[in-house]
């Protein structure tokens, strides 16, 4: 019990304190924010020649996020403050490097057009303005700043105590947008003269923040599930429809299931010198027959759990979590052979009509298809194409073989969405087996599921709030570019849809008092919506917006 | 003692549930219908059916989006006729697109009434009254103790202390022996999501104007070409696939191009949009008004009587802004060296007029026409005309390439051998895109509504405080602190913490 009131005037005194302190909670955040502009600074004054590139600097974001995550889950299962103190600092560490190499690709992006301007003789009163560099011209440099975002949304809540588990689910999914923009590559692209506005920065800008905030949504979503009893089993089966789903769809361009008919994965290629994917595919060895053998394993492990959920099997589900490791292994084969094919720089040509299996090579039964493709490419209508032959088909790509066949490669850019995929379905299964050790002990950690609830609703609304504030800002740039602020362009809706999601979930919380299970279901349906825009919508569907 | 509302969990204002007229005249169809429409959970329905059938228009093409004409023919018979049966082609045209949008307009407005009282009476009627039970259903409290010379007296300062932490126009109620001092600030939250509403309403408006009276249209512009009409490029499916119609649209001016320029990253580099830094288009407007000038570039419209120019496209055919030229006398002498504008002329000190006609990017010749074998700067080629001072004219080439000696084409005129020393590389023709659209500025004004309003409602939240203040024996006195906030716990527990510390006296706890 204190002794006395203080007057209004002694009241002032703890003001000044608290002011301090609170922003004490903000320090994870300030200090590497102020330390990645300092980098920046250090660079425009020492130059490129001798300082560390923005690709250098990426590799440490991920490696610093990469250790974060895996200390903060180590505090998850077994509580101990050294772990989530090096946690956070590994995280910071990571947030530091990820802003320092996102600045430094900016201040790269300058020097490299410069450098090409005064060589074909421009003044400098001539150079465009310094907002034509900031990084948000491709996919590569969104996903930095995605992953910028996510690490900036995270060291801001982590300086209360009660929210520094969310490191432990929001780091790694930065990892992954990091992994991913590392397959995409990192070249520099002229850019197209449409995104030289200083719309760009402010729309952009706003998307990697709100899409960093979703993400976090989405942790505190999952997380929440988690503690309200959702069994990790259930999360299990999930998992495993979308690795299923994702395993028998990739690697054919021309129709779907390749790989259950064929029994065989085929990557795509690029020319030589050249970014444009062909959908001339490679068959990679033995990455097919791992992938079916892990799509066979994750149906075991979703008929295991389904059978344990509904007879409450412990056989079933002991025998379903052994299956879910071994399909994790499986998966690290399979994404470790890819790689290492596509890295290999090993020649290849067409295959042999016969023991082709375990070739590395393009398969000739696409040759027909594949003549259908360039025949398009090179300006003839749909029509037009259907009047020529099969054999006439098959014949144009024999003859682009013989031409450019020797120019083929393999490139880990040529297909980014679908390594991306095979990544995070590897993702899902390992959090969903993460999960289920130890669960009770991982309940008790988080805190309470009102906090979690809380959070939730919190990321929601600015979530709402940011892609509100996206859309607008690219509709009045679409409006000063393009001539109409509104065409449902893919990426336009994919956006609008993922509001209209986060609309929803908060409608349906405050107006109706929804909240809980159902409410978490919104959050991860609506940031699923959100991946799909940043990443399905610039690969996978037609639209103005193919650059990012 | 406190009243039963006041002991109940939540505050009966948010209760969402329906008024009690409403439920006794649900037998009529009218009242029924007018439920349904203000209902939160019928709006929510409409936004899932709006997130369904904008799905639909991402995943199956539509026809503006290019490589329709493709992805159509690639289709079967059936799904063409299903697809298009359902309008899924043009969805976001059809009749129950708009439908639906016109009806979750009107369930916004119709919601937003149906609410409006309950939020209000948070502004006219506070609750400033609470008992102790229901303190602690609050989202945040705690009794604490301290000393002081009456109840009063302890209230006066509570009272002071909610002014010390933000907090608005502290009120005093005595009850029996307890006595409520209730603070709050950010009122005019509870009206946000109102205005929220108005920003999103204003811009459904935007569109729909947009939609009904928007015009669009491409003017295509080479040097010295004037046009007072704009082309408009029409969709439409049948049997056939897509059929791609034209119409024109008169402009209440004449607009006149002066010059184009295009700004390359690489001067030797082709005049793509990846080497392009920039498409400038001169040109000189003419009206009843008088005539004034403009450049169009890209992301930098011009505006003028409602209408709207920007750069669209342009015509892929390498030509050349300005050519330099080097002209070698036949009978020996200083060469002389001249720069000629697209479409200009050039004077030679002997009298001899050049005129500059076309360029020719990959020079070719089919009998006496002369073109290009393509866009591409391959074979550049400057075509001339030559006036001698005696009013004799003739046609003349120059090259850019060295050619093979006594090649007639590169044979001397006027007494000049002609040889092309350099060029400004420029597009055939630019493509303006020309729209005249009334709904923007509305749309506009709904966007500045709707982020403001969205800010505002997030970032800030309606705090409610209450602090019931009763006398302890040996001069002690309790005092039960309980508040709420409609959104952002965090910073309603941050102030909780700083009214308890203004309080106490004691430091504010603060997590590390």
């Amino acid at each position: 019990m204190s002794e006395v009131l203080k007057t209004p005037a002694q009241v002032a005194a703890p003001k000044i304190d608290a002011n301090w302190r609170s922003l004490r909670l903000y320090l994870p955040f300030l200090i590497p924010t102020i330390a990645a502009l300092a980098l920046t600074l250090l660079r425009i004054q020492m130059g490129g020649a001798n300082f560390i590139n923005d690709g250098a600097l990426m590799m440490l974001a991920l490696a610093g996020y990469l250790i974060g995550a895996a200390f903060l889950l180590t505090n998850l299962y077994a509580p101990s403050g050294m772990a989530q103190k090096i946690g956070l600092w590994a995280a910071g560490a990571g947030y530091f490097f990820n802003l320092a190499s996102w600045c430094i690709r900016w201040v790269a992006a300058h020097d490299r057009e410069l450098e090409i301007l005064q060589r074909n003789g421009y003044g400098p009163e001539q150079m465009p303005w310094v907002w034509r560099y900031i990084p948000f011209a491709n996919l590569y440099d969104l996903s930095l700043a995605f992953a910028c975002g996510a690490g900036l949304t995270t060291m801001l809540i982590s300086g209360r105590r009660s929210f520094r588990f969310i490191g432990a689910l929001s780091l790694p999914l930065a990892s992954l947008i990091l992994i991913l923009a590392r397959f995409i590559g990192d070249e520099f692209i002229n850019l197209p003269p449409v995104l030289d506005s200083y719309w760009r920065p402010i729309h952009v800008g706003t998307a990697s923040i709100a899409y960093g905030v979703a993400l976090v949504c989405f942790a505190a979503a999952v997380l929440y599930l988690l503690k309200v009893g959702t069994k990790p089993e259930s999360m299990a089966i999930w998992a495993s429809v979308f690795a299923i789903l994702t395993f028998i769809t990739v690697g054919g361009q021309f129709g779907a299931f390749r790989l259950v008919l064929t029994g065989n994965y085929a990557a795509s290629t690029v020319l030589e010198g050249s970014r444009m994917s062909i959908p001339l595919r490679v068959q990679l060895p033995w990455v097919g027959p791992a992938l079916i053998v892990a799509t066979l394993v994750l149906l075991a492990v979703s008929i295991l759990f389904g059978v344990y959920l509904k007879k409450q099997s412990e056989k079933a589900r002991a025998w379903g979590h052994r299956l879910l490791v071994a399909s994790l292994v499986v998966q690290v084969a399979a994404i470790v052979l890819l790689v290492t094919h596509i890295k290999s720089g090993e020649a290849f040509g067409p295959c042999p009509a016969s023991g082709s299996f375990f070739s590395k090579c393009y398969s000739t039964t696409q040759y027909q298809e594949f003549g259908a493709w360039l025949a398009g490419q090179q300006g003839m209508q749909p029509e037009q194409v259907k009047t020529l032959a099969p054999a006439q088909l098959r014949g144009a790509t024999e003859e682009f073989v013989q031409l450019s066949g020797s120019r083929l490669r393999l490139s880990l850019n040529a297909n980014p969405v679908e390594l991306a995929a095979l990544i995070t379905a590897f993702a899902a299964t390992l959090f969903a087996s993460l999960f289920s050790f130890r669960t009770e002990k991982l309940r008790a950690a988080l805190p309470s599921a009102e906090k979690l609830d809380g959070l939730m609703y919190r990321t929601a609304s600015v979530s709402f709030a940011g892609l509100a504030i996206l859309l607008i800002t690219g509709a009045i740039w679409a409006n000063e570019s393009w001539g109409r602020y509104w065409g449902w362009d893919s990426k336009e809706t994919g956006a609008f849809v993922a509001w209209l999601t986060y609309g929803g979930f908060l409608h349906a919380r405050i107006a109706r008092g929804v909240t809980g299970k159902k409410s978490a279901y919104f959050a991860v349906v609506a940031f699923l919506l959100v991946i799909f825009t940043y990443l399905g919508v610039s690969y996978l569907l037609p639209g103005l917006h193919s650059y990012a | 003692m406190s009243s039963a509302v006041e002991e109940t969990k939540t505050d009966i204002r948010v209760t969402p549930a329906a008024p009690a007229a409403k439920v006794a005249n649900a037998r009529s169809p009218v009242t029924r219908l007018l439920n349904l429409l203000s209902s939160v959970r019928f709006g929510i329905t409409l936004l899932m059916l709006l997130v369904v059938f904008s799905m639909i228009g991402m995943l199956v093409m539509q026809t503006n989006v290019e490589g329709f004409d493709k992805y159509f023919a690639d289709l079967t018979p059936a799904t063409r006729l299903l697809f298009g049966t359902l309008g899924f082609f043009d969805i976001y045209h059809a009749w129950y697109f708009n439908v639906l949008l016109l009806v979750l307009s009107l369930n916004i407005v119709l919601a937003s009434i149906d609410r409006f009282p309950g939020a209000w009476a948070y502004i006219r009627k506070p609750k400033v009254e609470a008992g102790p039970v229901w303190l602690k259903t609050q989202q945040v409290h705690e009794v604490v103790g301290v000393r002081g010379a009456s109840r009063e007296d302890v209230a006066r300062r509570v009272a002071a202390a909610c002014e010390s932490v933000g907090l608005k126009r502290p009120r005093v109620t005595e009850k029996g022996t307890r006595t409520v001092v209730f603070a709050q600030r950010g009122t005019w939250n509870r009206l946000g999501a109102y205005a929220v509403h108005v920003g999103l309403l204003t811009i459904f408006l935007g569109g729909f104007m947009t939609n009904m009276f928007q015009r669009n249209g491409q003017m295509p512009l080479a040097p010295g070409e004037t046009s007072s009409e704009m082309a408009e490029t029409t969709f439409n499916l049948d049997d056939r696939g897509l059929q791609l119609g034209r119409s024109s649209m008169d402009l209440p001016f004449e607009v006149t191009c002066t010059d184009i320029q295009q700004k390359l990253i690489r001067l030797d580099g082709p005049i793509t949009a990846d080497n392009t830094i920039d498409w400038l288009t001169h040109i000189r407007i003419k009206d009843e008004n008088g005539e004034h000038t403009a450049v169009v570039h890209m992301n930098n419209p011009h505006d003028y009587r409602g209408y709207r120019f920007f750069q669209a496209s342009f015509i892929n055919v390498g030509r050349a802004r300005q050519i330099g030229l080097r002209l070698t006398p036949e009978a020996g002498g200083q060469p002389v060296d001249v720069t000629i504008p697209r479409g200009g002329s050039a004077k030679l000190p002997d009298g001899t007029q050049i005129d500059f006609v076309q360029f020719q990017p990959d020079f070719a010749m089919s009998g006496a026409q002369i073109g290009t074998a393509s866009g591409e700067y391959n074979n550049p080629a400057a075509q001339l005309v030559v006036r001698t001072p005696d009013g004799k004219q003739e046609r003349a080439f120059a090259f850019a390439q060295e050619l093979p000696s006594g090649a007639p084409i590169g044979r001397a005129v006027a007494g000049y051998k002609f040889r092309l020393t350099s060029f400004e590389k420029v597009a055939d023709a630019h493509v303006l895109a020309v729209q005249k659209d009334p709904g923007a500025t509305v749309f506009y004004v709904g966007s500045t509504l709707l982020c403001l309003t969205l800010s505002a409602v997030f970032f800030f939240s309606h705090q409610r405080f209450w602090a019931i203040v009763e006398e302890r024996e040996g001069g002690t006195f309790e005092v039960a602190l309980g508040g709420d906030a409609n959104r952002n716990q965090l910073a309603l527990e941050d102030r909780f913490k700083r009214l308890k510390s203004a309080i106490t006296g004691e430091p504010i706890e603060v997590e590390s």
